[in-house]
């Protein structure tokens, strides 16, 4: 290997290098942290929401005349809803998960300023919103339709039961057991306490982009206002085909509310992480782009350094090397600007990364994602350099006699 | 050593074919000093690419060293090159970028020697040419005398079984290639085989035998007189 004699050579004609390795350094630098910012994008856009996704719809019902029937509706609706076929359940609900807007309280053990409160989604629904969305309990019992409480309009105060998700239970009791919060009293706000009869595995607030998302409260209240949201469940593969069908139902039979369009629970998180989608798509182009500009970068050298060194290669073949030891010089050469430029890559994204975290509290980068860039910015040098190399090997020694 | 019996050589292109050796027979033996003359265009350096293994040839056999040439790979040429031809041009060729010592080096490592043989041998060749002192410079540091000195040196440092030069004067003025020849006559007289190719007819005058080439053939191939 010529090691020794490239670096030294390289030491005499360091303009091209040292501009290749800081081109391939700033390359790091932004695609391993843009693709750390994806997969942390990538990672939140999959996070289950808790609900049965694929089998749910919901749509909304907002009565506007001024002797609007709201209970009459609210039970006319969930009969026609429940019989149609193909419909598993449905429930009117306060809010629905990865909606964007809804209710949120703050939740504590004790009464009392003094005790700090846990942010909280506040869900509202019948004894038939657990099967209804598909939420596994982990603990406790379902509601019944005894515990079920009517909500009206500028109603205050909360129910004496309620179910709390596994992440609201672990920020209340931190380190209990699911089972061992069961008949424990929360207060919502400061009214009365209610006895936890349940614990959710998960059920997702409707902000995605909140730090808190997987922290909710369900209360069992048939909701008695105008304004309601319909979360439908179907039979399996039934949902799109249900949808046009439902809200054409729910509109014709009653005039005097108008019936928002349908949307399904994966349209839902499509929209609610729209803005991750949109940045994880930017950055992936930003990556691309500049992994291909570097690339050129890389073959404009060593094409540059092919064509500068025409009878040197020659002359070299003329002394016995074999066109692999020419193509491995040309490889070797490469190598070595690249490991120099990812080297102060591997440095630049670890210190960007610090500054992330302490300006914009972005999270702590795995240095996994460090090596895997180095990896791929290798393997990106290595191809990009074969194709000059390839030419360089295609260089007669019958060069090195040549006069012109 | 060298042996080439009719030996034809063309190059073509779209239009036209150019017949650069016509059935050239020539025979250099252990410890000789051939100069090949010619004019311009007489396959003075075609001769020497197909003699140095840098070209293929078309027709007829070439044996050096009592290995047949006609069917080597790439790579088989370039293992013959290294081990037994040590090349002298006349620009020098040495590469800018590396120091004496490197440059000495290139054959070398492709020879594959380790790194201590190849301090010895890079050491003793310097010192023979008298560039011992000199091996941290860079060739743009050097005259072109001295850099056709460590041309030499790195032709020398593999012990080939031949020399093969190409004008190796013609580069320089004509001081300076007296002590260049005065070196080859000194190598020569180690028993080094040399094969020069030149059109200085002085400097042919300083072999022992001189082929002349005219249009791709020998013309003559004469003894010098003792």
């Amino acid at each position: 290997m010529e090691f020794g004699p490239i670096l030294r050579s390289l030491a005499r004609n360091k303009t091209g290098a040292v501009l290749i390795a800081l081109q391939i350094a700033f390359t790091m630098t932004v695609v391993v942290n843009a693709y750390f910012i994806i997969g942390d994008r990538q990672a939140r856009m999959q996070r289950p929401s808790g609900v049965a996704e694929e089998t749910l719809f919901h749509l909304g019902s907002a009565g506007y005349t001024t002797n609007y029937d709201a209970v009459g509706s609210l039970a006319q609706d969930l009969q026609l809803l429940r019989s149609t076929p193909g419909v598993v359940d449905a429930v009117a609900v306060n809010q629905i998960p990865l909606d964007s807007s809804g209710w949120s309280s703050g939740a504590k053990t004790a009464p009392g300023n003094e005790h700090q409160s846990v942010p909280t989604a506040m869900y509202m629904g019948d004894h038939r919103t657990v099967a209804t969305f598909g939420l596994k309990l982990v603990a406790g019992r379902d509601f019944t339709e005894a515990d079920v409480r009517d909500r009206v309009p500028n109603m205050r105060g909360w129910p004496d039961k309620l179910m709390v998700t596994q992440a609201l239970a672990a920020q209340l009791w931190p380190d209990e057991a699911p089972q061992a919060v069961l008949g424990r009293s929360v207060y919502i706000g400061d009214e009365a306490p209610a006895t936890v009869i349940a614990v959710i595995e998960k059920l997702q607030a409707p902000w995605s982009g909140w730090s808190q998302v997987e922290q909710s409260v369900l209360v069992p209240e048939k909701l008695l206002w105008p304004s309601v949201n319909y979360m439908v469940r179907t039979e399996p593969g039934q949902r799109d085909a249900l949808m046009p069908l439902v809200e054409e139902a729910l509109a014709t039979s009653n005039t005097q509310r108008i019936v928002s369009a349908p949307e399904s629970m994966d349209d839902t998180r499509k929209r609610s992480y729209a803005l991750d989608a949109g940045v994880s798509r930017i950055l992936t182009v930003v990556m691309v782009l500049l992994v291909a500009i570097t690339a050129l970068g890389v073959i404009g050298l060593v094409s540059f350094s092919v064509r500068r060194r025409v009878k040197q290669i020659g002359t070299r073949r003329a002394l016995g090397a074999t066109r692999a030891d020419i193509r491995r010089y040309f490889l070797l050469e490469n190598f070595i600007i690249t490991s120099v430029g990812l080297v102060m890559g591997a440095a630049l994204t670890v210190g960007f990364n610090m500054w992330t975290v302490s300006a914009l509290g972005f999270p702590k980068i795995d240095l996994a994602y460090v090596a895997g860039g180095m990896l791929l910015l290798w393997v990106v040098g290595l191809l990009a350099a074969l194709g000059p190399a390839q030419r360089a090997c295609a260089i007669a020694p019958a060069v090195a006699t040549r006069t012109v | 050593m060298l042996e080439m019996r009719d030996v034809s050589k063309i190059y073509r292109t779209d239009a036209v074919q150019t017949h650069a050796l016509r059935g050239v027979s020539l025979q250099v033996s252990q410890g000789e000093f051939v100069a090949v003359v010619g004019p311009s265009g007489s396959g003075k350096t075609t001769f020497l690419n197909i003699a140095g293994l840098l070209e293929t040839f078309d027709g007829g056999r070439f044996l050096l060293d009592g290995n047949d040439t006609a069917n080597l790979s790439d790579s088989a040429r370039s293992k013959l090159r290294n081990e037994k031809i040590g090349f002298i041009f006349q620009g020098f060729n040495l590469i800018p970028d590396l120091n004496v010592f490197d440059n000495v080096d290139v054959p070398l490592r492709y020879r594959g020697f380790k790194a201590h043989e190849r301090k010895q041998r890079i050491e003793r060749v310097l010192e023979l040419v008298g560039l011992h002192q000199r091996m941290k410079h860079l060739p743009a540091q050097l005259s072109g005398g001295q850099q056709q000195r460590v041309a030499i040196a790195r032709a020398l440092a593999g012990e080939p079984r031949f020399l093969l030069a190409d004008e190796p004067t013609g580069n320089l003025d004509t001081q300076t290639a007296l002590g260049v020849m005065q070196l080859l006559d000194e190598i020569h007289a180690g028993g080094a085989t040399i094969v020069m190719v030149t059109h200085d007819d002085d400097l042919a005058q300083r072999a022992q035998r001189c082929v002349t080439m005219r249009d791709g053939a020998v013309q003559s191939d004469r003894a010098r007189a003792a």
